[in-house]
């Protein structure tokens, strides 16, 4: 396990604590939840350039790279899409949604790092 | 008793999860993307969307490892596909529809768990349903559980049954 996978696993457990204990407390998505999925996404976001620049300076990843960056790709998705998903309904239901983002988030990152190593 | 209004809800219209509603509102009664849809259906979206490339990489890798099992694996991915629009779609047929994907799903979880569990040898670990999920947090065995409870709380009115004043 590498940094990038601890920045995520980092920003993705505050931010399913901080949406879980919003919905816990039947809140609608407010800033704080949101702000907290574009936290994941912006350690995602440190993740993809990192492995770019590290890609570019002659590393080779040990697994499928076209497996490493759909993985990537599709992490980078989901807080876009489960953020467009929660205010389109606000109710406490839609920080559930965005709780399971940091969760999903940091399980794919595990899942980058053993292809990559 | 003087309440003090605006403290508690900000920025929501109903009272969310407070009292599930049993008899929902007429325009509203056949959707079942509300609520904990909504959630129950972001699950089954992230499931598609790995499923199916789960698979979508195993035939295209490695099919002939294992026909059988990369087979089945497609198989879920489309079942998943499936919950998840039909989950999301409102009106009567898509609700059928619904149930009808989430019984297979149920059926596909319980089959392949208890197959891969006695006759691990003809099924390899490698799908979505092997040991009941095990390598998803026995999410695929509980969601299909969560998705008829929530299916048949919101399921359509049948006909006769008029609420009365």
């Amino acid at each position: 396990m590498d940094v990038y996978f601890y920045i995520v696993l980092v920003a993705g457990l505050v931010s399913t604590v901080i949406c879980l204990t919003a919905g816990i407390l039947k809140k609608a998505p407010n800033d704080t939840t949101i702000l907290s999925v574009a936290a994941v996404e912006l350690s995602l976001l440190v993740y993809l350039v990192g492995s770019i620049v590290r890609v570019a300076s002659g590393e080779q990843i040990a697994g499928e790279p076209w497996e490493f960056w759909g993985y990537l790709l599709t992490a980078l998705l989901l807080p876009v899409g489960a953020v467009y998903w929660a205010i389109l309904e606000r109710t406490r239901w839609s920080n559930f949604v965005l709780a399971a983002v940091g969760v999903t988030a940091l399980v794919m990152a595990a899942r980058m790092n053993q292809i990559w190593y | 008793m003087t309440a003090k209004p605006s403290q508690q809800n900000p920025g929501t219209t109903p009272a969310p999860g407070s009292v599930p509603a049993s008899v929902p509102d007429p325009e509203t009664k056949d959707t079942r993307n509300t609520g904990p849809g909504r959630l129950l259906i972001a699950v089954y979206a992230v499931f598609a969307i790995s499923a199916t490339a789960r698979a979508g990489y195993q035939i295209l890798t490695k099919f002939s490892e294992a026909p059988v099992a990369y087979l089945l694996s497609a198989f879920a991915a489309v079942v998943y596909l499936v919950a998840t629009v039909s989950l999301a779609k409102s009106g009567r047929t898509w609700f059928k529809v619904s149930v009808v994907a989430v019984l297979v799903e149920l059926v596909g979880v319980l089959v392949v768990g208890a197959l891969s569990v006695f006759d691990s040898v003809s099924f390899p670990h490698e799908t979505v349903w092997s040991l009941f999920g095990r390598g998803y947090a026995f999410i695929p065995l509980l969601l299909p559980i969560l998705g008829l409870i929530w299916l048949y709380r919101r399921r359509p009115a049948s006909v006769g049954t008029v609420v009365e004043p």
